[in-house]
């Protein structure tokens, strides 16, 4: 069946149509029709990108004022008797919706009904800068696709696994009673998707392996996965917390914060956008967020760059070592996402100095593999070393095939 | 209400700030200045305090940019009729404000709500002004629009609940929260904030203690983010006159009587920030010396 994935920003749609079945997953044979995206929703210059299968990629450019326009031109092409990869909206199955933020009311992926509504509106307080958009996502989808059921999928979802000493803060009881204030973790779809492509890999059952996971994008949190499960991820009530990353700072001393803050005579929205939008890489090079010119820059001699990237891979490696300890050892360390996929040398220097812990790079293997799937720890080393691109708009698709089926698997 | 483009008139302090938050809310703005001088200023103006913004790490570069392209700049009043609700920021005085509103009724269609933004002065006398009352309603924007949460939002005589419904839209797509005010002179902030800075004004006077002692006092004491003579400094002393005197015309009561010190600084000049000096010297945006000394005056 095909079914439609939505991902839902603030002023921008992505989404993919993808073919799938409870039988096409077990060969890992599914397969995307066409994918795209329509942003800047909410002006009269919307850019809709359009790329069907083995085609050519299209632009518009037009009038997108709200989701459910953005929704309805997406169905237009997907049906359209020339560009269309379907030949009317009947045959859109049912429809995957990327939702952030499922609190503690989701630990999996469901079939959204009005009581799954208002359970992730209830969320939104969570975060409030992507689940209202999530939800207008939905509400438009399902106008236009009423025959279809719709399913969300959460990025907190695959984390609500983890134990209460790994999910709490040292903080008042009472505050995660009244406001829920822990842990939650986020990426949770993209963990598990590469969590569970490693079995295939490393030739061993998820329920047999402890794996750290490393999604790292401009955004980059990492995940200890002991028998399949969750059990410590690094980002935390929101993705502020842990790696540090584009251009947010990670793990800070949350003192910091008030002192910057006294100092600099700084507003609570300054100082949010201070610690989310001007850290990170970015605020530590002073150059860029983005690893490709840090790493350029610093080939160039750059000294503030190589200070940036030496935090960046330093905070991978404690945290490694970190989850090491929380599952009593490991049997692979996989790296996903942008930087994680395709820069081998941040995979090397930031897994520099394991062989104690049984892991050793093979630095011929590891130059060599980029946005691929593939290993690169040597022949000898205990610990495997892995790159596997993450899919989560794939996996939004098959929870959506599993949750009709009453066929979830975690 | 959906709202997609805004007309302001008035490129001053206020306008640009409202230009800055509605921009910065993904909604296109029109600013309207009385000449090509004056549009080119106000431009320029709104490119420095977007930078400032930029070096509080308030906003990014990319986000500087975004809202930049959001806001234009004209000189000529047709540029408003496309938009889809105006807001007037000309200065606080009564007969500039009518004559606005005069020429904003003229230029926009009939269906277009219009939104006075004041402090003090009457909705119901500008509205009227207008000769087509119902759609006029008010709201007094506290200043840094893009800091401050919330805005007076103000209803006439003859608003129609449409108009009025329309500024309450308005106060949700810009994110602030709504004090709903029946017209009264000074409305809430200004009526109960007036007589604060003024008795402040007084101690001054008085000799009782120094400007930066009572600031302090009251800013300690009572856990305020500034104390009432840095705010007068900061808003300009001869606006604060303005609004004292409305008040004292309009209440006739001795509360609302402006001190005579604030009076004798405007007259000298010292307006405070924007001239230098005030109660305070002012040096690049930082404070200095309490400039207005206890029993010396």
């Amino acid at each position: 069946m095909n079914v439609l994935v939505l991902n839902c920003g603030s002023s921008s749609v992505k989404y993919q149509l993808i073919e799938t079945s409870l039988e096409l997953i077990e060969r890992n044979a599914d397969r995307v029709l066409a994918k795209g995206s329509v942003e800047r929703i909410g002006t009269a210059s919307a850019l809709h990108t359009y790329e069907p299968a083995g085609r050519d990629k299209a632009t518009e450019s037009g009038e997108i004022l709200e989701h459910r326009q953005a929704v309805a031109a997406i169905l237009a092409l997907l049906t359209d008797a020339e560009r269309g990869v379907v030949s009317a909206p009947e045959e859109i199955a049912a429809v995957g919706h990327r939702m952030v933020h499922g609190g503690e009311k989701f630990s999996q992926s469901v079939l959204i009904t009005a009581d799954v509504e208002r359970g992730i509106q209830e969320c939104c307080e969570l975060a409030p800068l992507h689940n209202p958009h999530n939800l207008r996502g939905y509400q438009a989808a399902k106008r236009i696709l009423p025959h279809a059921p719709h399913a969300a999928v959460f990025d907190t979802a695959y984390h609500q696994t983890m134990p209460a000493h790994a999910y709490l803060y040292g903080l008042p009881y009472v505050l995660y009673q009244r406001h829920q204030i822990r842990r939650y973790g986020f990426h949770g779809t993209s963990h598990r998707y590469v969590g569970w492509r490693s079995a295939a890999l490393l030739g061993r059952p998820r329920e047999q392996t402890r794996l750290v996971t490393c999604h790292l994008g401009n955004g980059a949190s990492m995940c200890a996965i002991e028998h399949g499960r969750s059990i410590d991820t690094s980002m935390g009530f929101t993705p502020l917390e842990g790696l540090l990353m584009g251009s947010r700072c990670g793990d800070i001393d949350p003192s910091v914060v008030f002192h910057v803050m006294h100092k600099e005579d700084l507003s609570e929205q300054q100082a949010t956008a201070l610690l989310n939008k001007h850290s990170g890489l970015y605020g530590v090079s002073g150059l860029s967020n983005d690893m490709r010119e840090l790493l350029a820059a610093e080939a160039d001699g750059n000294a503030r760059a190589r200070l940036a990237i030496e935090l960046f891979c330093y905070r991978i490696r404690k945290y490694v070592g970190a989850y090491a300890a929380a599952m009593g050892g490991m049997d692979a360390v996989i790296f996903t996402g942008g930087i994680g996929e395709n820069a081998p040398s941040i995979r090397e220097r930031a897994l520099a100095g394991l062989g104690f812990l049984g892991l050793e790079v093979d630095a011929a293997a590891n130059a060599a593999l980029r946005g691929r799937e593939g290993e690169f720890s040597t022949p000898g080393s205990r610990v495997k070393a892995l790159v596997i691109p993450t899919n989560e708009e794939l996996l939004i698709a098959r929870d959506t095939v599993r949750v009709m089926a009453g066929a979830l698997v975690h | 209400m959906e709202f997609r483009k805004l007309g302001i008139v008035g490129g001053g302090s206020m306008g640009k700030s409202i230009a800055h938050k509605v921009a910065a809310n993904g909604i296109d703005v029109v600013v309207l200045e009385v000449s090509p001088e004056h549009v080119k200023r106000a431009r320029e103006e709104l490119g420095e305090s977007l930078d400032r913004e930029l070096a509080k790490w308030g906003i990014t570069a990319s986000e500087k940019k975004a809202i930049l392209s959001r806001v234009r700049f004209t000189a000529d009043i047709a540029d408003l009729a496309d938009t889809d609700l105006v807001i007037e920021t000309v200065t606080e005085d009564l007969d500039a404000k009518k004559q606005v509103m005069r020429q904003l009724c003229a230029a926009c269609p009939p269906d277009r709500v219009i939104v006075t933004n004041t402090s003090t002065l009457s909705i119901t006398e500008i509205a009227a002004a207008s000769g087509q009352p119902a759609r006029v309603v008010g709201m007094h924007f506290m200043y840094p629009v893009t800091r401050s949460p919330i805005v007076e939002v103000v209803r006439g005589a003859e608003t129609s609940d449409a108009s009025f419904a329309a500024a309450l839209e308005l106060a949700r797509a810009l994110d602030k929260q709504v004090v709903e005010v029946f017209e009264y002179p000074g409305y809430v902030v200004t009526r109960t904030m007036m007589p604060f800075v003024n008795e402040a004004m007084h101690v001054v006077m008085e000799g009782v203690a120094r400007p930066g002692e009572v600031d302090r006092a009251i800013r300690l004491g009572y856990d305020f983010k500034m104390g009432p003579l840095e705010y007068c400094d900061r808003v300009g002393l001869d606006k604060v006159l303005g609004w004292m005197e409305h008040l004292w015309r309009e209440l006739g009561e001795f509360k609302y009587r402006p001190c005579p010190l604030l009076r004798k600084l405007v007259r000298a000049g010292h307006l405070g920030r924007k001239s230098g000096r005030g109660f305070y010297r002012w040096d690049a945006d930082k404070r200095g010396a309490d400039a207005v000394g206890g029993p010396v005056l």
